[in-house]
């Protein structure tokens, strides 16, 4: 309990005197997880839509596959995105081993099955007599498109939640292809198992109370903006 | 809303945001020959001694230095790999292969720590004081009193093996818990449980506050922690940073390093965690 | 204003649509009636062009209907009207308005098409409220204004009062009836229940099998029903038509308009 008290202590300690080291590693957790949550979001809407509505022949291979990549282990993400990216892997001539452009790759490979899942059966939820009476109105492909992710919305956004969720708590993934390295892909959640595996765990406590905060702060967002989208009566 | 132009203008809004993101996320990446890789293990990075050291050795000589903190098993096999341009390791006898087989070159003795048997202070197995290392070992497994291994084929844990090898014995049993886990989560739990277990002498002094054991064997010779940098051969590897991994193979055995090696950590525990051995033998240690 | 040539459609190597020849002209009001599984459903869409047949000719509003067809552009002058509302998850307004805005209308003429379709099925008073929140009855009638507002060429209703309750289906058949007859739009009206059809057509296509078995007045239709397709439909109903005499005839299929006429 005094484990605790003194972790509270310390993250306001940290964060009133404005601890550049803290805030810089903050605000990498912001950027790469909030890349990744972007990338896949602007490639899982658009594919998820598509496999819901799409009749096309091995429709429910792709299906099961971005099923099954919902549960990736971070750890096995970080370890197939290194065997790529390492010196001597297929694309090492690109340099991105222990870069944080490496950990939004990873992390993109995280939340992208999440929220083209989610999108998709958010999307084939809807009744199937909204697609007829929506093209039965002259929809073009876009505007159908446009109308159902509306229609979706709520499920759609809880799909960004989840993915966004799943990534900015990973540390797996980040560990591997990021190293932890000291102010350049150092973020919350490898500085609190390095801490943790140290023994601070007053730092450890401290900082986790700040990425979930961060996590908090964000979702609340979301989640607002997800229950503005609420049918309410009026 | 539903016009051809308001939903490409979201599209277009969307794609600008990403690209800022993207050039926010890359921007900063230096130039290949500036970085040199420096593959370590956990138990170094968390004695604190690199975060002394980097920032001189970037300030000196202007490379960048990217510190991977791993397991000894992961540190060798990057660099037997060419993944990294220089290690810093402490498990000579897992290095010696990667020498003969031509993975690394320039492997220099740069300091030691010691290993300590720490125990509860009521000692049911009774080693408090025993010289060798091994007989201590061999009391406690035939007491079967709680041993707390790292299992995690570590340096402290490969150095345990040795000694088990030493004795001839393969420990198991209920008495025997494999952690799998760092320095400081098996000094746990062994502080918890009451048992025994082998620990760097830095670890043990960092967390001394929070545990419940107290330092029962030490100095003998088997116990030292020999620590070696090396330069992973560019020769063999291309792609390798061969003038940055020189560079700092160098500066860890440089006179201006050495001192600072001596003197780490004698503010915090009031003992120095490492004593720097450049140059020497590595046979006459511990003499 | 549509007409159809040995139209085929298949589903699973089932013929569920076989039409050798039909037509419907400007302003015409065709009842399309037939049992479970005749294919009424799959005839509208093919006519409203969501559904390609496996092959003959289909010309809709002069335009041949064929790979390269601006569909679009055909189905955004017909409007349908299906067994469900199914409105989305935004007001009732922004319902009625959406074929409009699909059309990219300018927001001023939505306006007054929004609010003329709403006051049409008496939903005006509903404008402003979740769509989601309303009866069966009530989102049939939005359903029905979005189908008004858009002025359409051609109407298709697909069993639009099936699921609805005797009050409201009486009601609406005869305002639907008035508003079909006031626009002139050429519609075609599918159905499983004959004594809907009087109130918005004449002219009675029956369906079975895929294929079309009786086209002409109702009246005839009836009275030439040796089909036994519409004998089904008619036993059901015949307990309704009983009042003009004839209601106690053995078999139940002799239809009283069908007798006092000729």
């Amino acid at each position: 309990m005094d484990l605790i008290a003194e972790g509270i202590a310390q993250a306001f300690w940290l964060l009133m005197k404005g601890d550049r080291g803290v805030f810089q590693i903050a605000l990498l957790t912001l950027k790469v997880s909030g890349l990744a949550t972007l990338i896949s979001l602007a490639i899982g809407v658009p594919l998820g839509t598509a496999l819901a509505l799409g009749r096309f022949r091995g429709r429910d291979a792709v299906a099961s596959i971005v099923n099954t990549g919902m549960g990736l282990p971070p750890v096995v993400v970080g370890l197939w995105v290194s065997i790529v990216l390492w010196r001597y892997g297929p694309l090492g001539s690109l340099r991105l081993m222990y870069t944080p452009t490496a950990m939004v790759i990873a992390q993109t490979l995280i939340a992208l099955p999440i929220i083209t899942g989610l999108t998709m059966s958010g999307i084939g939820q809807l009744d199937p007599g909204i697609r007829v009476q929506i093209l039965s109105l002259g929809a073009t492909r876009w505007q159908l498109i446009w109308l159902l992710v509306r229609e979706a919305r709520l499920a759609i956004l809880a799909a960004v939640m989840a993915g966004f969720g799943r990534v900015i708590a990973e540390v797996g993934a980040s560990m591997m292809v990021g190293g932890n390295v000291v102010g350049q892909t150092r973020v919350l959640t490898t500085a609190t198992s390095m801490e943790v595996g140290r023994g601070n765990f007053g730092t450890a406590i401290a900082l986790s109370l700040i990425l979930m905060g961060l996590t908090l702060a964000i979702t609340s967002w979301l989640t607002h903006l997800q229950q503005k989208g609420r049918p309410t009566a009026q | 809303m539903l016009s051809r132009q308001s939903i490409k203008s979201s599209m277009r809004i969307l794609l600008t945001a990403l690209l800022l993101a993207v050039l926010a996320i890359t921007a900063g990446a230096a130039a290949p020959t500036r970085e040199v890789i420096l593959a370590t293990t956990t138990s170094t990075a968390d004695t604190g001694l690199l975060d002394a050291l980097i920032p001189v050795f970037e300030k000196k000589t202007g490379y960048i230095v990217k510190t991977i903190a791993v397991g000894t098993g992961q540190a060798l096999a990057l660099g037997g790999r060419g993944e990294a341009d220089v290690l810093l390791t402490h498990a000579p006898s897992s290095e010696l292969p990667l020498v003969s087989s031509g993975d690394v070159i320039e492997r220099r003795l740069v300091m030691h720590n010691d290993f300590i048997i720490a125990g509860p202070a009521g000692d049911p197995a009774k080693v408090r004081g025993l010289k060798l290392a091994a007989d201590a070992l061999s009391r406690i497994e035939s007491s079967q009193s709680v041993f707390v291994s790292r299992g995690d084929d570590s340096g402290t844990h490969k150095k345990e093996k040795e000694i088990w090898g030493k004795l001839g014995v393969k420990p198991s049993g209920k008495w025997y818990v494999e952690a799998g886990a760092g320095m400081a989560h098996t000094l746990n739990i062994a502080s918890e449980k009451e048992g025994y277990t082998l620990t760097d002498r830095g670890t043990y002094l960092a967390l001394k506050k929070n545990l419940a054991l107290d330092v029962l064997v030490e100095g003998d010779a088997i116990l030292l922690n020999i620590y070696h940098v090396m330069q992973v051969n560019p020769a063999k590897f291309s792609k390798v940073n061969g003038p940055g991994g020189l560079a700092f193979v160098e500066f860890m055995v440089s006179p201006e390093v050495q001192k600072i090696i001596s003197t780490f950590g004698v503010d915090k525990y009031g003992d120095p965690l490492f004593f720097p051995d450049a140059g020497k033998n590595v046979d006459d240690l511990g003499k | 204003m549509i007409s159809l040539k040995d139209v085929q459609l298949r589903r699973a190597g089932r013929l569920v649509l076989d039409i050798a020849d039909l037509s419907v002209g400007r302003g015409e009001s065709v009842a399309v009636i037939g049992p479970n599984g005749a294919g009424k459903s799959t005839l509208l869409q093919v006519m409203a062009c969501l559904l390609p047949p496996d092959s003959g000719s289909l010309t809709v509003l002069g335009e041949r209907i064929e790979r390269g067809a601006d569909l679009i552009g055909i189905r955004r002058r017909t409007a349908m009207v299906l067994q469900r509302a199914c409105l989305l998850n935004t007001s009732v307004y922004e319902n009625v308005a959406l074929g409009l805005r699909i059309r990219r209308t300018p927001d001023a003429a939505i306006r007054d098409r929004v609010i003329n379709a709403l006051s049409m099925f008496r939903v005006d008073h509903l404008a402003r409220r979740p769509a989601r929140a309303l009866s069966g009855g009530e989102s049939q009638r939005v359903s029905l204004a979005r189908a008004f507002a858009l002025e359409p060429d051609i109407l298709f209703l697909d069993e639009p009062f099936n699921a609805l309750d005797l009050a409201t289906r009486t009601a609406l058949l005869s305002e639907v009836g008035e508003a079909v007859r006031s626009f002139g739009a050429t519609t075609i009206f599918v159905t499983h229940d004959v004594t809907e059809i009087p109130f918005l057509s004449d002219r009675t296509i029956v369906m079975d099998g895929g294929r079309i078995v009786a086209d002409g007045s109702i009246r005839r239709v009836l009275a030439d029903d040796t089909r036994s397709a519409l004998s089904e439909l008619l036993r059901s109903a015949s307990w309704l038509c009983g009042k003009d005499g004839d209601d106690d005839s053995e078999d139940g299929t002799s239809f009283p308009l069908a007798d006092s006429k000729g």
